[in-house]
């Protein structure tokens, strides 16, 4: 296919992924800010299979595959789940700044990554112009991310927060290179469970200790013995 | 061989989940540790060692990872004998429920498989699964209590941990995409990156291992990673406690050893790398040491002292001479049986007092004569006084530290005070604190939770008295192998 428009797709793609971080950063509603990490999850696969078609790389493809399963479906499914049961729907609070100075705050950190990356990987890693864009806004995903935690009160906005430092990584090992299948395969496993066991937590918080016993039964009811 | 550990494990996860009983389910974690320390023992004795694993050669065993092996197993062992009575008695004053016991043994032994097969990883980004998969297994230990406090640590631990963790993952993508671009096929496996580091440049390997030292320097504890750990290591039931100080921590260290080799083997050695590990190391010495002033809770402190010796390692990993890095190996396996000894002591105390306060801890000596002498002792060690190992490995790794600068060698000696002055004068606050007229029913320890304190400490002092000569040529091997001497 041709290049230099699968270029254009993916440029475009990113800078859609750049907004669903900016709503990630600025809304209040849990509901959509899974929504959005759900929609940017998306894009990635999408991105992967861009580039598939563009380099044949069979990798890519299985890695848009997982990321769709793991990403767009499980997690999702299992936050949403979770927060049905939450009583507090809406993550009202912020830590240290407000949503205008965050986006701020990560337009500096996109210029950052940007500057520290164009002095070490680009010349060495010799990757052109275009990747280097991926791999920069990885980078910046995954400090922009890393800010979602910092400013986050609620145990799922951070963990969506740490969802979308994840997707920053993913992006990463998309343009710079391709890490051997199964080791991706694995990094979603772990992902899974985390977030699992982080929302498992959160339940927890908002509710009384037996009901988080209970649960964490019931995820893995093997680990519970019946009641005498 | 690894197959014998991961057979082992799973072997042991079947039957937990057959049997109900917590007889069945405490014989079944000390026959899983006991079988893992067996089979290490055999290893060290038959096998020529190192081994790589055809044909990914994604596994690996050197005699640095059976040592680390040999570790985890001796804890998890000692563990395994001392929670039947601690668990009993959780379950008694309802802290635990008896229907939550599989939640706690299941993670347990868990723990134990993906902590030995950690160490036997050759490929890093394998390694660092396995270690996410440590911190997931460990949270479920500290959350397993009917305490919302735990859960609060319990986040605070995965999230600190998985977060830094990420940047290491950002620093072996560069590094595989690094050994691409020179070597022309990606690689992370420790063994062809010592091989062939001398190609890599060593500018972006550097950048490399600054990543990749985020994550583990969390799961060590490291400042400015270390936020978690006085949380989680004191909210965590007592045996659970002692793993995460003595073997989890080892994990993280045991990751910077490794890739701090792949950076000493590189075309030009970056002082600069030597003293950033440095200047960590002695930051966390410093923070870790002010905090341990005027605590309350037991356990919190032995934690922060926890940290204090993370940094002290990383001084000595910093350091990076053959004699550093034996005392170092030497300061893991030390460190590990003592912190294991305390923590296991205040579980003992809490399950008297209910709690770790020292204003709650009155008639101490009275009430618990062998935890008290336990914790009295395992302080001795742990300040670094002889006859323990600890005083060898400290004296030494500074005599070294002498040769890069007078000044830092100040420097900790005025922290290490510090811990030290922190450490004792609470511990006089405890055993000073009598109330002839407080009427304290006497918690009687069983005799499965003195058993696994007096195997730590005999083995603590025997490393220290008469470090024995296989052990002494074990670590020369593993400072050759690790140093290629």
């Amino acid at each position: 296919m041709n290049f230099l428009l699968m270029e254009h797709v993916i440029k475009l793609l990113l800078i859609f992924v750049i907004i669903s971080a900016a709503i990630i950063i600025t809304r209040r509603g849990l509901g959509s800010l899974v929504l959005a990490y759900q929609i940017q999850s998306l894009l990635l696969a999408f991105i992967a299979v861009v580039l598939f078609l563009t380099d044949g790389n069979i990798i890519l493809l299985g890695l848009a595959l997982v990321t769709l399963i793991s990403k767009v479906m499980i997690i999702p499914y299992f936050i949403r789940n979770i927060q049905r049961r939450i009583q507090n729907v809406r993550d009202t609070e912020f830590s240290y700044l407000t949503p205008i100075a965050a986006i701020f705050v990560s337009i500096a950190i996109m210029l950052l990554a940007y500057v520290s990356l164009s002095r070490i990987v680009a010349n060495q890693l010799a990757l052109s112009k275009f990747f280097f864009l991926g791999a920069m806004i990885g980078l910046s995903l995954t400090l922009i991310g890393n800010l979602i935690m910092f400013r986050r009160r609620m145990v799922i906005s951070k963990t969506i927060g740490y969802l979308t430092m994840e997707n920053g990584v993913l992006l990463i090992s998309m343009f710079v290179t391709e890490l051997p299948f199964i080791i991706e395969i694995l990094i979603m496993l772990d992902l899974v469970i985390l977030i699992v066991l982080a929302v498992l937590l959160a339940f927890g918080i908002d509710n009384t200790i037996e009901e988080f016993h209970k649960k964490l039964g019931q995820f893995a009811f093997w680990f519970k013995d019946e009641e005498p | 061989m690894i197959i014998a550990y991961i057979g082992i494990g799973l072997c042991i996860l079947l039957l937990l989940f057959a049997f109900k009983s917590h007889k069945m389910m405490y014989f079944l974690s000390i026959m899983h540790s006991l079988s893992y320390l067996a089979l290490t023992v055999w290893i060290l004795n038959n096998l020529k060692l190192p081994i790589v694993y055809s044909p990914s050669s994604y596994f690996y065993m050197d005699y640095l990872s059976i040592f680390e092996v040999m570790i985890a197993s001796i804890i998890f062992l000692c563990a395994a004998i001392y929670s039947r009575g601690y668990l009993k008695s959780l379950i008694t004053i309802q802290e635990l429920k008896k229907e939550n016991l599989k939640l706690f043994y299941i993670p347990f032994n868990l723990l134990l498989t993906v902590t030995a097969v950690s160490f036997f990883i050759n490929n890093l980004a394998l390694f660092w699964i396995f270690a996410e998969l440590t911190t997931l297994f460990s949270v479920v230990l500290i959350v397993v209590l009917n305490a919302k406090k735990n859960i609060d640590a319990a986040l605070k631990y995965l999230f600190v941990s998985s977060t830094s963790m990420l940047f290491s993952f950002i620093g072996l993508i560069f590094l595989f995409a690094l050994t691409k671009s020179t070597l022309g096929k990606g690689t992370l496996n420790w063994t062809v990156l010592m091989e062939s580091a001398k190609l890599l440049p060593p500018v972006f390997l550097n950048a490399a291992f600054v990543f990749i030292f985020i994550g583990f320097a969390a799961k060590a504890g490291i400042f400015p990673f270390h936020t978690w750990l006085p949380h989680a290591h004191s909210r965590a039931p007592s045996v659970v406690s002692g793993i995460l100080s003595g073997v989890l921590l080892n994990i993280g260290i045991y990751g910077i050893i490794r890739m701090n080799a792949v950076l000493h083997q590189s075309a030009e050695l970056s002082f600069g790398m030597q003293y950033f590990l440095i200047f960590f190391g002695v930051v966390t010495i410093a923070v870790s040491s002010f905090c341990m002033l005027r605590r309350n809770n037991l356990k919190k402190l032995i934690a922060f002292s926890s940290i204090e010796h993370m940094g002290f390692l990383l001084v000595g990993i910093g350091i990076w001479s053959p004699v550093a890095l034996f005392l170092v190996l030497i300061h893991i396996i030390s460190h590990s049986l003592i912190k294991s000894l305390m923590f296991f002591s205040a579980g003992i105390l809490h399950r008297q007092y209910h709690s770790n306060n020292v204003n709650f801890i009155i008639n101490a000596f009275k009430l618990q004569p062998f935890a008290s002498a336990m914790l009295i002792i395992g302080t001795i060690a742990i300040i670094g006084l002889p006859p323990f190992a600890l005083f060898i490995s400290k004296l030494l790794i500074l005599q070294q530290l002498a040769d890069i600068s007078h000044w830092l060698l100040f420097a900790i000696l005025v922290f290490m005070l510090i811990a030290a002055y922190a450490i004792v004068s609470f511990l006089v606050k405890i055993f000073t604190g009598e109330k002839k007229d407080a009427k304290i029913n006497q918690y009687i320890t069983p005799f499965t939770m003195k058993l696994p304190l007096i195997a730590l400490i005999i083995m603590a002092l025997l490393i220290g008295l008469f470090m024995p000569d296989w052990l002494k040529d074990w670590l020369l091997t593993i400072v050759n192998e690790i140093m290629r001497i």
